[in-house]
């Protein structure tokens, strides 16, 4: 477990330039550049959000890829796996856009693609060393990490999960 | 990777190549770290679409999620863009059109007697421009014709009766129809400006096309900047003639007294050059074995091409001048002077001088230079200069032994005056004649910066190779003929191996009718960028003499490597003129597809100019070619 | 020897149990019993066997998912008949019989067929729930061209897409003011409805069928309580499940309803436990017991008791009774907790647009989030579930739910 990455968040960095959410849709679009995603069609996602609390905090949220994940659970189609990288993945070609895991997802992270029908999400760049968000961040507000070392550094209270909802 | 490889990533300069080795070593800051630094870059600016024109702001539309297509006013993804698109305009207009003004204020002060240090050196480019103008020139003195041109010019920044006479006098008859037609013939150059400022004002124009129009008449407010200065310029100083010099960091030298003179208005450097002359001895006191001046970026142009006054180094790899350790003053004017010039004086322990009071840097010494007390202000900077030099006179200086052959110094003027040689009655007939045999192809202008996002000239260099062996007579300014004068384009020794046979012939003809004893360079030193007006005067002579328009004319530009907001103006201008136009850098305006579509295809059905935006050099050369064919076809050719 | 775990029902419930246990005890015998003939499959996806999106290969659950464990004995086509719970055997319908150590009831549910209609027997009437069903609706579907279907619920209006998309013409009559009468108030289901119609699907309201009508190749039409009929050569029923406890019937095992449960899972008999469809579960918002039809409910009670039968004392701390997430006519609809409010004292606040509607329920003191109902619209659906289900303090959020401003920074510690 322990030489496995996650995603950390550091609230107190992100100064909510968006810059993941581009960078994140720009690596999910075909040729993986900014210009010419930006002509595809439909539109590339991306999979992460910047929320905004009062008193101007910025929380980048996305998928926790929990360790009991309540998605996996759910999924009717089978289409929730888990990688290798321990990423908790959504199989494009078996999603059929039910929605229940947009329904059992705690962070609201699972998004709909209205085009394809289907669901899409975070899925650590799984062709990268780094995910695309983390490299695009210019404040080091995301960072990608072993769990063992992001806690040695710090643990921020952003990057705990919500304790989660256990059964239906 | 060797080091040397990865500097060959930063810049194709080896001078620059070398120094840059010498930052690492010494571990110095440039642009180029602070480049990567700065990486990556945000999306929303490079795509345009973020907007901080109000405090209700700043806002951003992300391209890529549903139900957030507008600002929080409502502006749409194509009024962002436009809008800032236009403001950028407007800021290169404002600079181009800011050193014309500077060169009006001196031409005044000249001929009212109140800046004694500056004379008319080229009457007959006063009477051209006098006659264009419609002020009276016979039987008058000099300086009343001189008053009459600069109160005119003056006259031109104002919202008055006529069309600025610096755009509607200069262009063809055709273009000022299409002009004013498509309501682009501006009304005043600061008019103009300030107009842009209102309209991409908080709640004004959201209409994308409107405002693109507007940035476009900005644009040609921007030709008329352009044009003035050069004129004010050429009476002032004189009208360049092609003289021989040199470029690269190899022209600093270790035992004298080094002056790198960098911006962009020959107001001040004219004079620290005239100055020099009389402070030899000071500086021979001082222990030197003479006062050096050297330029960079566009003041470095203008040295050059009146006084054949060498060019260190340009643009992008202005900081490597310094790091040489051998320049003892930088004196600055405005306009591309990177800030950190500052710092890493500092560390080599040369000065900064800034010289006018809408550009200073922290960290530089300041000399207040007023056009009234001109000599007085350029002795005390040169002194500057000396007393540094005594402290350094036993360091080691790092200089690379880089220096490049250049011819310089083409004005419309002596290009006509060169061509003469072969047809006295009828100057431009052998250059049409040639354009029409397919000896050349087409012209190409490259303009412009360097782009830190470039390897420093690769597109240069590229583009330059490729088009000059397809024989397209190529014409340089600013850093662009900088770029290319480092790297042996303007040495006529090299004419022969770069350009195709029948570009070859030309050159080597007219060459040999002045008497030069072989061609011309390959590439035709314009000057600086406001001598991008020198471009138009032989486009619109050319067009005129064939009874066309500059539309369909065979002539392209480019700015491959364009930095500054003034490439983008010059950009607009040059399509607003009708020129198929290429700029290597993505401007900040693909997030918007309407925008985008307008500059690159729709504008073309208007003004039949257009953007290429293509960052790849070899097949933006593609590009220009088959848009020169294209024109050739046009003419029958 | 390792422990002999027999699972009865080789489901949702079933299979997730039997993959847990494999997790956590590698020496165990397990010996999953499906009376049904394929290997277990995603149930849900059976509708995409009628309309030949997905073929049975696409659909089985072995490796996806939390399905990837192996060493798991599936008996398919082998029906548990009766249990003797001194011996601790199961028998099947076959004459086999099977020891346990722990013993899981997982047997799900069988459609609800209503006696009042006559002819439900009938070749052409079919009720889908499982893949042999939608394999005998997708053969019956080639030559018919029109079918009916009883029962405006959510397995029925999946069938009649499935159908439609097959261009049958599809005529539902539903007895209730408003089909997924089930999942939301008659008036907040006009999205839906409005979608429904424009899809082509012809439903009648308020009506009930009294009989199928027959001919020699079968179903030929459906007599109405209104006195007319229905040409048709296909019925398709659906009017809700009920637990399929059959098997147990005269043993001494609690059943009301479906079986009893103790909060581990465990039946009123010791060893024994059940999960999915057939149990009784706990309705955390409600309190109440609750049989339901979800499969993440079959999935977490499954894990849950395979948790418990290999020694990991586990509470399974229940289910929403509604808690339903679907896409029908391309519009997508979450349903949770409580949603039917009329007539009632809880507090709503409902959001309408042409195209969507979210309506949040909270309890008569506004305390509490009690159900969401998201039609149109269900982004952070997840976010109301996790407040709903885990009964989350709403102070400083409650308009954010109300305005559906909610996030997941909203819950971050300080
Ligand atoms: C068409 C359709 C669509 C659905 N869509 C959804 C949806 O979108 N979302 C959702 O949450 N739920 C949906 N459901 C409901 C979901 O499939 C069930 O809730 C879930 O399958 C229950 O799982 P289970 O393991 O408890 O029981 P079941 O899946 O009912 O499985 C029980 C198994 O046990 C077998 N069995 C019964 N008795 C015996 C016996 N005596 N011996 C051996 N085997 C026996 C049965 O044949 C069956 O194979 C849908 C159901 C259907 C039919
Ligand atoms: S002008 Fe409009 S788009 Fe720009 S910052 Fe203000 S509200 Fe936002």
């Amino acid at each position: 477990m322990s030489d496995l990455k996650e995603i950390f968040v550091n609230t107190q960095h992100c100064t909510g330039c968006l810059s993941c959410k581009l960078a994140c849709a720009v690596q999910h679009s075909k040729n993986k550049d900014l210009f010419s995603a930006l002509s595809q069609d439909p539109k590339p996602k991306s999979r992460l959000y910047v929320e905004w609390l009062w008193g101007n905090t910025k929380v980048p949220v996305l998928c926790r890829h929990c360790e009991d994940a309540p998605c996996v659970n759910a999924c009717i189609s089978g289409a929730i796996t888990r990688a290798e990288n321990n990423a908790v993945i959504t199989n494009t070609d078996k999603c059929i856009g039910c929605w229940t895991c947009v329904m059992v997802c705690p962070y609201g992270v699972i998004g709909r693609d209205k085009d394809l029908k289907i669901a899409y999400r975070c899925d650590r760049c799984p062709d990268q060393d780094h995910p695309a968000c983390v490299d695009a961040c210019p404040t080091e507000a995301l960072t990608y990490a072993t769990v063992d070392k992001f806690s040695a550094e710090k643990r921020q209270a952003a990057s705990r999960e919500v304790a989660q909802g256990q059964g239906g | 990777m060797s080091l040397r490889n990865q500097f060959e990533e930063k810049t194709k300069d080896p001078a620059v190549q070398k120094m840059l080795g010498i930052a690492s070593e010494q571990e110095i800051e440039t642009v180029w770290d602070r480049y990567e630094n700065m990486l990556p870059q945000c999306g929303f600016g490079e795509t345009g679409l973020c907007c901080r024109h109000c405090l209700q702001g700043p806002c951003r539309i992300n391209p890529f999620e549903e139900g957030q297509e507008t600002g929080i006013c409502g502006a749409t993804a194509d009024v962002m863009v436009a809008r800032g698109l236009d403001r950028a305009i407007a800021a290169g207009t404002a600079a181009h059109s800011g050193h014309a003004k500077h060169l009006a204020h001196t031409l005044l002060k000249m001929a009212t007697g109140e800046a004694k240090d500056y004379k008319i050196t080229d009457a007959v480019k006063l009477n051209k421009v006098a006659n264009r103008l419609g002020i009276a020139v016979d039987n008058r003195e000099e300086k009343e014709i001189a008053l009459d041109v600069a109160r005119a010019a003056l006259a031109d920044f104002n919202e008055k009766e006529t069309p600025v006479l610096w755009a509607a006098g200069v262009v063809t008859p055709g273009r000022v129809k299409v002009l004013s037609d498509l309501g682009l013939v501006p009304k005043g150059i600061d008019h103009e400006v300030s107009e842009i400022m209102h309209r991409t004002l908080y709640g004004v124009d959201a209409d994308p096309v409107n405002l693109l129009l507007g940035g476009l008449r900005c644009g040609v407010a921007d030709l008329a900047g352009c044009y003035m200065g050069t004129d004010l310029a050429d009476i002032l100083f004189g009208t360049p003639t092609p003289l021989a010099s040199e470029a690269n960091l190899g022209t600093l030298k270790p035992d004298h007294v080094n002056i790198a003179l960098h911006g962009h208005n020959p107001v001040l450097s004219e004079i620290i050059v005239k100055v020099a002359q009389d402070m030899k001895d000071e500086a021979a006191k001082a222990g030197a074995a003479g006062i050096n001046i050297v330029g960079i970026c566009c003041t470095g142009n203008e040295l050059m091409e009146r006084h054949g006054i060498p060019s260190c180094t340009h643009s992008v790899s202005q900081e490597m001048a310094l790091l040489t350790g051998a320049v003892d003053a930088m004196i600055v004017d405005y306009q591309c002077i990177m800030p950190s010039i500052a710092s890493v004086a500092e560390c080599m322990g040369s000065k900064i001088i800034t010289t006018m009071d809408i550009c200073k840097i922290s960290g530089a010494d300041h000399i207040a230079v007023k056009e009234e007390t001109a000599a007085e202000n350029a002795k005390q900077a040169i002194s500057s200069a000396i007393s540094i030099f005594q402290t350094r006179k036993n360091r080691n200086c790092r200089i690379p032994d880089i220096t490049n052959k250049v011819i310089a110094g083409f004005s419309t003027e002596s290009i006509i005056a060169a061509l003469s040689k072969l047809d006295a009655q009828d100057p431009l007939k052998p250059l049409v004649d040639n354009i029409k045999a397919g000896n050349i192809r087409g012209v190409c202008l490259f303009a412009g910066c360097n782009n830190v996002k470039i390897p420093q000239d690769t597109n240069y260099i590229q583009m330059a190779e490729r088009l000059l062996k397809e024989n397209v007579l190529v014409l340089a300014t600013g850093c662009g003929a900088g770029s290319l004068m480092r790297h042996d384009f303007l040495d006529p020794s090299k004419t022969k191996e770069r350009c195709g046979e029948g570009l070859f012939a030309v050159l080597n003809a007219i060459g040999e009718a002045n008497g030069l004893g072989g061609p011309l360079p390959p590439v035709l030193h314009l000057g600086s960028c406001v001598d991008n007006s020198r471009a138009v005067e032989i486009t619109v002579a050319l067009a005129n003499y064939l009874g066309v328009d500059i539309d369909q004319l065979p002539v392209v530009a480019s700015a491959p490597e364009a930095t500054s907001e003034k490439a983008i103006s010059i950009g607009c201008y040059a399509v607003a003129a009708g020129l198929p136009t290429h700029v290597g850098v993505m401007i900040p305006v693909t997030g918007s597809a309407l925008v985008t579509s307008v500059l690159t295809e729709k504008v073309k059905e208007l003004t039949g100019g257009y953007f290429i935006v293509d960052p790849d050099p070899q097949s933006a050369a593609d590009k220009l070619i088959s848009a020169i064919d294209e024109r050739r076809k046009g003419l029958g050719l | 020897m390792g422990r002999k775990y027999v699972i009865v029902g080789g489901s949702a419930a079933g299979m997730a149990a039997a993959h847990t246990i494999r997790k956590k005890d590698r020496n165990g015998n397990i010996t999953v019993l499906s009376n049904e003939k394929a290997q277990p499959y995603f149930r849900p996806m059976i509708p995409y066997i009628i309309n030949g999106k997905k073929r049975p290969d696409d659909i089985f659950l072995s490796g996806s998912g939390i399905f990837t464990q192996g060493g798991i004995s599936v008996k398919t086509g082998f029906g548990a008949k009766s249990i003797d719970f001194q011996k601790k055997t199961v028998t099947t319908a076959s004459g086999e019989a099977f020891l346990y150590d722990k013993i899981l009831f997982s047997s799900g549910s069988t459609p609800y067929l209503p006696e009042n209609i006559e002819g439900l027997d009938s070749e052409g009437v079919f009720s889908l729930k499982t893949l042999s069903d939608a394999q005998g609706m997708a053969k019956r579907s080639e030559t018919a061209t029109h079918v009916v279907m009883l029962g405006g619920g959510i397995l029925n209006l999946k069938a009649a897409f499935a159908l439609l998309e097959k261009k049958l013409s599809v005529t539902m009559v539903v007895y209730s003011p408003e089909v997924l009468s089930q999942l939301m108030d008659p008036k907040d289901a006009f999205p839906i409805r409005n979608a429904l119609d424009n899809a082509g699907l012809n439903i009648i309201t308020g009506i009930s069928a009294t009989q199928v009508l027959t001919d020699s190749s079968g179903v030929c039409g459906v007599a109405l309580d209104n006195g007319s009929q229905i040409a048709c050569q296909m019925v398709c029923v659906g009017k809700g499940v009920v637990p399929d406890t059959g098997f147990l019937n005269g043993n001494d095992i609690k059943i009301d309803k479906g079986i009893f449960s103790d909060p581990y899972t465990q039946t009123s008999i010791k060893d024994a436990y059940t999960a999915g469809d057939v149990a009784v579960a706990i309705d955390p918002v409600t309190g109440e017991k609750t049989v339901t039809s979800l499969w993440t409910h079959a999935v977490e009670m499954g894990i849950c008791a395979g948790l418990n039968m290999t020694g990991s004392k586990t509470v399974y701390t229940g289910t929403l009774g509604i808690m339903n997430a679907t896409q029908v006519a391309d519009v997508p609809l979450v349903s949770m907790g409580i949603v039917h409010t009329k007539n009632s004292e809880y507090e709503t606040h409902a959001k309408k647009t042409r195209l969507t509607y979210r309506k949040i329920v909270f309890s008569k003191d506004g305390t509490r989030l009690i159900g969401a109902l998201f039609i149109g619209d269900i982004k952070n659906a997840g976010i109301y579930r996790y407040v709903i289900r885990e009964k989350k303090n709403i102070n400083g959020i409650k308009s954010h739910l109300i305005n559906h401003t909610v996030h997941y920074g909203h819950f971050m510690q300080p």
